[in-house]
């Protein structure tokens, strides 16, 4: 069975306002088509359950989106700070944000207890350190066989989770190429997950390297084929970071009201998704592509 | 042969590079630990396993990663996994040593990347950072730390607004009381100078400076009376061949500060990038 949708519907039948959302990868397979599309329909109060991102989580928040967001790292990498995050954190700006912390593996667990659909994981990461004090949802507790102190974080199951993968065949069984991140759980513990690839492919496919199946179709609620779902960012085996579109969003990113220009000129005002990649321009899209297949997979080849 | 010109950037790469052995599985975070990785590989560490939190492990890359999942961090590696995999290896004790950064460190090497409190609370902090990553994880789990950071007033402080990655807590045995494995800080390297932490209690001393750098000068910097080694080392400048590689590395100036370029021309980004990683020789 089919279960190919397209952006648009995905996000309006799956998004309603006050949900919980994850998104898949970080900077690399960061689902920002899908988060175009959030912002473009004005999406409100969600929380954003996540391990680390960049420009996904920072301009669903510039974009009032988010009421909350439960994370382990928000920024800007490489460019500068998220000053989205700063601008909601330290001013209320366009909307208060409610923060609650987690490490990486505290986070990443929280998405195995998720997947596993048990209550919560045990880990010895965040003893000693302040998140406990912080976060209420943490706990700490002696194992009950050797006596040790513990820290316990919660399940994570996000009402959706927008993953992005290199290939998927029209049922949803996903190929990750590259790290995988927390996709295979966050596709395990979310209740409804939507897939967006790089190329849809056949099932046949799949079952040529079914090791390689990151995500089987039984829990994939719908599939979109999109290409260049990531750009600014990278896809592993697919195309290279658009930095200059970075930069240029991170130069006119110096106060809210200059972010809203840039959203109306790279969101608002432009229909859909393909239009935004017209407005990047083909050209353009094939030179990332080409910087990232010099390189990929070069051992064991003639170079 | 040494290098007559380089930015106190490049030498605190050249240096951290220093800290990862040839049999060394090593995390190194973003920015500057990403650079440091890539020159030990490169020179004195070939058979360095390189891993990044995302999920990949001995990567063999022509480009510079910029984040921990970016295509580099999995390009010919040995392993490309899971985030809770990654962490879970890092629990269990297979890694060696973990390069990270912060805005603020105290006496005993306790980070801080959450939040400076300032005259605000934690909800509405004076400065909001990014929050932790995996620095956490690496510092709770690792066989050692190395700190990683520049020397700017106000970030070497009495006590951080917020134990993000775990040093020696109070110092003495407190980190081992908390129920932490891994060996916590065992160096804290700078742009003028690396600093130890003392056996026994645990506090950072100066240890070595770079050439020309004034122990007193490097101490106005903390807010406590910094200790100084009694034996004083000066270390040598970084060589030709290190500079070399960080700057084929790094053409658009993207990781060490100073020539940070924020060029938005794509042609000009396209030709440069190509020219860096046709520059870089993969020993495979």
């Amino acid at each position: 069975m089919s279960k190919l949708t397209t952006i648009e519907k995905a996000v309006s039948q799956y998004v309603q306002d006050g949900m919980s959302i994850s998104l898949s990868g970080i900077g690399g397979r960061e689902p920002m088509a899908v988060v175009y599309e959030i912002i473009r329909r004005k999406k409100r109060d969600l929380t954003l359950i996540t391990d680390s991102k960049m420009d996904s989580a920072c301009m669903l928040i510039g974009a009032g989106c988010l009421k909350k967001m439960e994370t382990a790292y928000c920024w800007i990498s490489s460019l500068g700070g998220a000053v989205n995050y700063r601008r909601a954190v330290e001013k209320g700006i366009p909307a208060p944000l409610e923060v609650e912390e987690y490490s990486n593996y505290g986070a990443s667990l929280r998405f195995l207890a998720g997947a596993m659909d048990v209550p919560f994981l045990p880990t010895r990461s965040m003893l000693g350190s302040d998140f406990l004090q912080y976060n209420p949802r943490l706990r700490q507790m002696q194992d009950p066989y050797q006596g040790e102190p513990l820290v316990l974080v919660p399940a994570a199951c996000p009402d959706v989770a927008f993953i992005h993968v290199q290939q998927a065949d029209r049922q949803g069984n996903c190929k990750i190429l590259g790290a995988t991140v927390n996709d295979m759980n966050m596709a395990r513990a979310a209740k409804k997950v939507i897939v967006t690839c790089e190329e849809l492919v056949d099932t046949v496919e799949i079952r040529k390297t079914p090791n390689m199946t990151a995500i089987p179709y039984y829990c994939v609620d719908a599939v979109v084929h999109v290409p260049y779902c990531s750009h600014p960012f990278f896809v592993a085996e697919y195309y290279w970071c658009d930095m200059p579109f970075r930069r240029e969003f991170m130069k006119r990113n110096d106060s809210q009201e200059h972010f809203e220009e840039w959203l109306k000129e790279w969101v608002y005002d432009v229909p859909d998704f393909d239009a935004y990649l017209d407005k990047v321009g083909r050209d353009r899209l094939e030179k990332l592509a080409e910087m990232e297949l010099d390189n990929v997979n070069m051992a064991g080849r003639e170079c | 042969m040494f290098a007559e010109q380089y930015s106190p950037q490049e030498m605190m790469a050249a240096v951290c590079a220093m800290e990862i052995h040839n049999d060394d599985v090593a995390f190194v975070g973003i920015g500057i630990p990403m650079m440091a990785g890539l020159i030990a590989a490169k020179t004195h560490a070939p058979n360095a396993t390189l891993v990044y939190e995302a999920g990949g492990v001995g990567a063999k890359s022509r480009r510079l990663p910029l984040t921990i999942s970016d295509n580099p961090t999995t390009e010919n590696a040995i392993f490309a996994t899971e985030m809770w995999r990654i962490f879970s290896d890092t629990q269990a004790g297979f890694i060696d040593k973990g390069i990270i950064g912060g805005a603020q460190v105290d006496r005993y090497g306790n980070i801080n990347t959450n939040v400076i409190l300032g005259n605000g609370t934690y909800d509405r902090p004076k400065v909001r950072l990014p929050g932790t990553g995996g620095a956490n994880d690496i510092a709770s789990s690792c066989g050692e730390t190395i700190i990683m950071m520049k020397l700017v007033k106000g970030k070497f402080v009495n006590k951080v607004d917020f134990i993000s990655a775990p040093g020696h807590l109070h110092g003495y045995d407190s980190r081992q009381k908390a129920g932490l494995k891994g060996g916590g800080p065992s160096k804290m390297v700078t742009d003028k100078g690396i600093f130890l932490f003392d056996p026994e209690s645990k506090e950072m001393y100066l240890s070595a400076v770079f050439p020309g750098e004034d122990p007193l000068e490097i101490k106005t910097y903390f807010e406590w009376d910094l200790k100084i080694a009694d034996h004083l080392e000066c270390l040598e400048p970084p060589t030709q061949e290190v500079i070399d590689i960080i700057h084929y590395y790094d053409q658009d100036g993207m990781i060490l500060g100073g020539k940070k370029t924020m060029d938005t021309e794509f042609e000009a980004y396209y030709q440069k990038m190509k020219a860096n990683y046709t520059a870089i020789e993969l020993n495979l």
